[in-house]
């Protein structure tokens, strides 16, 4: 049994350890060959120096863009759960707001930014308020989609048990809701994070995403490589802390 | 039945007619700075104003959209299939997509601007990588999706891989692809507007950062009107795309 698996878990993993050994490897040969200018493609240990030697700087810029992005799912995951609540709430609402909705969904938001700068200033509060409003229409949009998710057969169990209509809401519907809010969590969380570094793109002030432009302005490659490496980070931290509130109010409210 | 197709079709509108209403009386009540919040009414006459300059700026950002989503979707669906044929490249390459899908690849903008240049390669470049990854991971979700029975059947009937693939797997994947070309085409125009943005001195993204410099903010979101008009014509043509190939395989 334990052969079995560990052959399983090797399978599971040297794969895209092998995978991944490649490419660092065509990294490093590319880099060392000299078909491309180091200034280009540095290779993968001086990337790794910059990380160590500028961990300090990078660390420091880090911090607003961690912040501002947990600022941002936060706040839109409150709005985006409100607001669809509120909406699913009657049919008629529902009728009436859900296109507009769907048309919010379907243009690129992105293209707003300019206009958060004009309204809030060259600030990190532009940046938090831009990545709300990406951030927020995905949680939205789920929210509804989830409300809506209930078999029908539960909803008139409920009523005919007398449950009231809260009551239904609270531990019937909402319940039912729940993998899709997160669904639409997990979305909301990766378009906080672009949210906040298109700011900092744009703005140009502080966070990774200025540290970003900035060292591609100055074809500093490998502080730009660099950069990118500690927002896969903050990325992957914000992620797996979703899908871990995830997994535990899933298990606590299990529908099944 | 008729009773709520109208509803269906008045509510919205109705809604959308009434938000443009309240927007336009904000303004004449409590006398916003037109930097500040341009009534409806003033984006529409920068629209109508600057309708050419608008037109000519759009015409670069569709291009290189389009380019972009194309060859992400020969590039996406070209790589899936070929993953699909062997399990250990796709367990090597698989796992390592899905990782680089967590990165904000917002964030590669500027690297692909460091290796193209500031020209057109650059904005095709990111509108391919960013639309790239919706497509791969749906297609791969399609060709693993397809029914084990169906493939097995097809293999004890001694179909090659190569004839199982074309005429088992690929139309079943096809829902699973379109689901996924809907998100990339949003995604493309999305990549073409923040390379703009960055660096360029043509199309609706620098129209609209200029603009935002000038503070012309009538003018930022007329191009947005456009830009928003020109998204979903986009999607229009993926959706029609994907009408006409399941009503096809429906067939």
């Amino acid at each position: 049994m334990i052969v079995i698996d560990a052959r399983s878990a090797a399978r599971q993993v040297l794969p895209p350890a092998l995978g991944l050994a490649v490419l660092f490897g065509a990294w490093s040969w590319l880099a060392a060959s000299g078909l491309v200018r180091p200034r280009m493609l540095p290779p993968p240990g001086k990337v790794w120096d910059t990380l160590a030697r500028s961990l300090d700087l990078l660390l420091d810029q880090a911090g607003p863009t961690f912040w501002a992005a947990v600022t941002g799912i936060v706040a839109a995951a409150l709005l985006g759960i409100g607001l669809g609540i509120a909406v699913s709430y009657s049919r008629r609402l529902m009728q009436a707001i859900y296109p507009t909705i769907v048309f919010f969904q379907l243009i690129p938001k992105v293209a707003l930014a300019p206009v958060f700068l004009i309204w809030f200033g060259h600030t990190i509060v532009a940046n938090i308020v831009f990545s709300v409003f990406i951030a927020f229409f995905p949680v939205l949009v789920a929210t509804i989609a989830g409300l809506q998710a209930t078999p029908p057969t539960y909803e008139r169990l409920g009523q005919s048990l007398m449950m009231p209509p809260l009551r239904i809401f609270l531990r019937v519907k909402l319940i039912f809701a729940l993998p899709q809010i997160f669904n639409g969590l997990r979305i909301g969380v990766t378009f906080a994070v672009i949210g906040v570094v298109l700011g900092e793109f744009i703005t140009a002030q502080s966070g990774l995403g200025y540290i970003i432009l900035f060292s591609a302005n100055n074809f500093e490659t490998a502080l730009l490589l660099a950069a990118i490496v500690l927002l896969c980070g903050v990325g992957i931290v914000l992620f797996t802390f979703f899908l871990a509130l995830e997994a535990i109010v899933l298990r606590v409210f299990d529908s099944r | 039945m008729t009773i709520d197709r109208l509803r269906a079709a008045v509510l919205p509108t109705g809604f959308a007619v009434a938000v443009l209403l309240f927007w336009q009386a904000l303004v004449l009540i409590f006398h916003y700075p037109k930097v500040v919040l341009p009534a409806p009414s003033d984006i529409f006459e920068a629209l109508v104003a600057n309708f050419g300059t608008i037109c000519r700026q759009a015409v670069p950002t569709s291009r290189d959209t389009l380019a972009g989503f194309l060859l992400a979707a020969v590039l996406g669906v070209g790589i899936a299939s070929l993953l699909s044929f062997s399990r250990l490249l796709r367990d090597a390459v698989y796992p390592l997509v899905i990782l680089l899908q967590l990165v904000p690849k917002i964030a590669w903008t500027p690297l692909f601007i460091v290796w193209a240049g500031i020209g057109q390669p650059a904005r095709l470049t990111i509108a391919t990588f960013i639309a790239f990854f919706p497509i791969f991971i749906s297609m791969m979700a399609g060709l693993e999706a397809t029914d084990r029975s169906l493939v097995r059947l097809s293999t004890s009937l001694t179909a090659s891989s190569w004839r199982t693939f074309w005429l088992v797997r690929l139309p079943a994947s096809m829902p699973y692809l379109f689901s996924g070309l809907k998100i990339a085409i949003t995604l493309a125009v999305i990549g073409v507007i923040v390379a703009e943005f960055i660096s360029s001195s043509e199309g609706l993204g620098f129209l609209i950062l200029k603009s935002s410099a000038l503070l012309q903010t009538d003018l930022i979101l007329a191009a947005i009107v456009v830009l928003c008009l020109l998204g979903v014509a986009f999607y229009g043509i993926v959706v029609a795309g994907e009408r006409a190939i399941l009503k096809w395989q429906g067939e």
